[in-house]
């Protein structure tokens, strides 16, 4: 097959309007889809994310005093009884926030005392010994919190906690070169790294999120203290209910703020990002829609527009194929210039997205990507329109319209 | 001549049913694309309370630690809450025409006739100055006085979902109601009020900003009367070797920031001359040893607060941006298909010259055809629109982000789409009326 590209350049040259309009549209379309793709891309990175916990069968019941008179310390140790005592509860702990909520408390530490140094901020959480078990987070190394350990809610005297266990991720920031365990660490009290946990979300759901440090303290401060459970699979909404029941009529002066599965937290917590993830592609997708439609529009004015020149085209023997290669090569002129134009806007964007909104570099691969989908699609929507060119009668050529 | 075009530019349309409805139909996504992000773009970046922005301030003195700043991303930025010292005294100023601190407390609501169970009602404590500040529109009754403040007197307010749940909306002004297991007298009920962004306090991240108000009010000294923890947002540094935070006393003495604090002043001189008694009151506490970090004293318009707070978040301007660019595809889209259009019936408006129409004039039908797809497209565009933002509050019905929460018909971000839309869609079929305009009779009459 042989192409001669000049008749049609200078069939775009006599009407070059509906081509640049077409090349505006393909352009402009390339950008958005490359960076779109992209940012969609980070966004389902941070969703799939793990989050290190049992998120299937635990939920919690956030508990608050009603006045002064509120025995926190009391309170706790009898919800913690009925919990443990439930048929189909697996384990249950108190804790003075909750992962992913954002819920929780944060703290620098020091690996120097006296606050000398570098200071590496954490989520920190306050749990008894089946803390780690309720949330189905496993230890790597060193040990679990002894039941002694634990330091009982003392209303203004609570003793500071001498042992914490810390994330993977923790440990090395804080000693990079390994060997965290055993190592003295500084907040507001020299604690011993007895255990490092495999990483988790912790309360704070600022980056990085698995870094955490867990004390052997039980919370009540303020009247105010989260139970956390886990269940048998299967049974964690009947659980929830019959627990939030029994445990709003239990106290006199406490109230149960609120009752919620972790799998909703969970939720919550990455649906901002799932969320824009979804209007992206929408848009993104409705534009690519468009601009096919467009070149479909263009496609078809020009067979129409051409009918005697495709006739005598075809009287002068050419072939149906050359017919339909020949609009589809004027396509695909129209496309490799949209595809130039829309890859330099799409840089554009993308470095103004990575000084201004913090996106990482554009990956070139999802520029090649984007080029190729909107080529591919572009040609196809030109083949219909090109293929009714193809079936003209040469004889068109010799009537008058 | 008008009710001719019109009739002309339906025959147009009705001729090519398949584009016109493409034209339509592509105006109409962009359109409500446009309509959907506008609005919640709109409703993000307003100010609920554009009418006092020259007068009231919020006030922030940078108490965080000496050795690094409180967010290390914005080192130059000042806690956005004061410490219970730094409130408590730069409330008693009287240079400020009015004034009033703010946190969040626990509460649990008892004893309403009919009721059971006490149920538990975040609880601002706060000033009488709150309601007049902020133009807090009341149902029944009104704010405290200023000496229930002093006392404090056992006062509250409810909103008004809290009237509606405990009183089925009635007026419960003068009735006693247990909060926190202590009598409290009614004195006022909120009409419905739920600013958004909630710019008097704006802690709390994505959630806080756009969140429902307090479900009840009382003075701001109940806080510290029954020792009651703050259970917003809080703050805290320890400086070396200080003793931790336990009781309720270190926490009054502590470094901890939890107050939110405005202060009304109507002139520039009052201005000038609180911000002075600010910057008196950092001295005098920096020589004896506390603010260590550089004096920043600031008091900021709620113009500038909402910006300081970041509260645009940066996927509704890109979604903005995003929406845009894609009417512009569908614009270039519709000026592309109505330049065939036009230029397929060219012959058409040829006929029409020869008998002697004008060039203005076939211009002026071509327009008047491009208004008509306009309107269809500006009106359909509406309607996806406003089942666009449906579909958005569904889809962020359980989320802590704050683009769901916002997302409301609003008249006035749509009043700009549509506006968008018309003059968008009028101005892409100005070229491809006008080629079609400047079409000479003769070579259409010529091929005929």
């Amino acid at each position: 097959m042989s192409l001669n590209l000049r008749p049609l350049l200078s069939a775009l040259r006599r009407n070059p309007t509906g081509a640049l309009l077409v090349t505006l549209q393909v352009s402009i379309t390339l950008a958005v889809l490359v960076n779109a793709a992209w940012v969609v891309h980070q966004r389902i990175m941070r969703i799939e994310q793990p989050t290190g916990i049992n998120t299937r069968d635990t939920f919690v019941l956030q508990i608050s005093g009603s006045s002064n008179q509120f025995n926190a310390a009391a309170a706790e140790s009898e919800d913690l009884a009925y919990l443990r005592g439930l048929p189909g509860i697996v384990s249950a702990t108190v804790s003075d926030g909750v992962p992913l909520t954002g819920d929780g408390g944060n703290t620098g530490v020091w690996i120097e005392p006296g606050q000398q140094g570098q200071v590496t901020l954490t989520s920190e959480l306050g749990m008894d010994q089946d803390g780690l078990k309720t949330l189905g987070v496993r230890l790597i190394a060193g040990r679990n919190f002894r039941a002694d350990e634990i330091q009982p809610y003392v209303p203004g005297k609570q003793a500071p906690a001498s042992e914490a266990i810390v994330t993977e991720s923790l440990a090395h920031a804080l000693f990079p070169h390994g060997n965290a365990l055993g190592k003295t660490i500084y907040s507001s009290e020299p604690r011993t790294i007895i255990g490092i946990s495999r990483d988790f979300m912790g309360p704070q759901l600022g980056q990085p999120t698995e870094r955490t440090i867990i004390y052997p303290r039980l919370p009540g401060q303020g009247g105010y203290y989260d139970l956390l459970v886990r269940t048998q699979p299967g049974k964690r909404d009947a659980l929830l209910r019959l627990a939030r029941k029994h445990i709003a009529a239990a106290h006199r002066y406490g109230v149960v703020v609120d009752a919620r599965t972790f799998a909703q937290n969970n939720r919550r917590r990455d649906s901002g990002n799932r969320n824009v993830a979804i209007l992206l592609a929408l848009v993104t997708a409705l534009m690519l829609a468009v601009c096919c439609l467009g070149i479909f529009g263009l496609t078809t004015f020009n067979v129409g527009s051409r009918t005697r020149q495709i006739g005598t085209h075809r009287a002068l023997g050419a072939r149906r194929r050359d017919v339909v290669s020949r609009f589809l090569v004027e396509n695909a002129l129209i496309l490799t210039a949209g595809a130039v134009l829309g890859s330099v806007l799409a840089l554009l964007i993308g470095n103004w997205l990575t000084l201004h909104y913090a996106v990482p570099r554009l990956n070139m691969a999802y520029l090649a990507a984007g080029i190729v989908t909107l080529v591919a699609v572009g040609e196809l929507a030109a083949w219909q329109p090109a293929r009714r060119a193809a079936r003209i009668a040469p004889s068109v050529a010799t009537r008058t319209v | 001549m008008l009710g001719y075009y019109l009739r002309l530019a339906v025959k147009s349309l009705r001729r090519t049913p398949g584009l016109t409805a493409l034209m339509v139909g592509a105006i109409a996504c962009g359109i409500a694309a446009c309509i959907v992000t506008l609005t919640v773009h709109h409703a993000m970046g307003r100010n609920p309370i554009w009418w006092k922005n020259n007068v009231l301030y919020a006030v922030t003195m940078d108490s965080w630690d000496p050795r690094r700043p409180y967010d290390p991303d914005r080192p130059t930025v000042a806690p956005s809450q004061l410490t219970y010292l730094d409130a408590t005294y730069l409330y008693g100023s009287d240079i400020p025409q009015r004034k009033t601190l703010l946190a969040f407390v626990q509460g649990a609501l008892a004893g309403a006739p009919g009721q059971s169970a006490p149920v538990w009602a975040m609880t601002r404590i706060t000033t009488a100055g709150f309601f007049h500040m902020f133009d807090v529109p009341f149902e029944y009754g009104g704010p405290w006085s200023a000496a229930a403040d002093q006392g404090p007197q056992p006062v509250i307010v409810l909103s008004h979902r809290e009237n509606q749940r405990l009183y089925d909306g009635r007026n419960s002004v003068g009735r006693t109601i247990l909060w926190n297991h202590l009598r409290f007298r009614i004195v006022g009920v909120l009409a419905h009020w739920d600013p958004r962004p909630r710019f008097y306090d704006l802690t709390g991240g994505g959630s806080g900003d756009f969140g429902g108000s307090a479900r009840a009010f009382v003075p701001f000294r109940w806080g510290s009367m029954l020792h009651l923890f703050p259970i917003g947002s809080m703050s805290c540094w320890v400086a070396p070797g200080a003793p931790p935070l336990q009781t309720y006393r270190d926490l009054l003495a502590s470094n901890c920031v939890w107050i939110t604090m405005w202060v009304e002043l109507p002139t520039a001189a009052r201005r000038e001359r609180f911000l002075d008694f600010v910057n008196a009151y950092w001295a005098q506490q920096h020589a004896a040893g506390r603010f260590q970090r550089p004096r920043n004293n600031h008091l900021w318009k709620v113009s500038q607060w909402l910006r300081l707070h970041r509260i645009v978040s940066n996927s509704s301007r890109l979604l903005l941006r995003i929406a845009f660019a894609f009417l512009a595809v569908c614009l270039i889209n519709t000026v592309g298909i109505l330049l065939a259009k036009f230029l397929r019936a060219a012959p058409l408006a040829g006929v029409r010259r020869a008998l002697g129409a004008r060039r203005g004039e076939i211009f002026a039908q071509h327009l008047v055809e491009v208004a008509v797809l306009a309107l269809s497209g500006a009106i359909l565009g509406l309607l996806l629109g406003i089942a666009g933002l449906a579909g958005v509050r569904a889809l962020y019905a359980h989320s802590y982000s704050a683009y769901g929460k916002v997302a409301h018909f609003d008249l006035i971000g749509i009043a700009w789409a549509l506006a968008l839309a018309g003059v968008s869609t009028l101005l892409a079929g100005l070229y491809p009326a006008w080629r079609v305009g400047r079409t000479s009779p003769a070579r259409y009459l010529k091929s005929q």
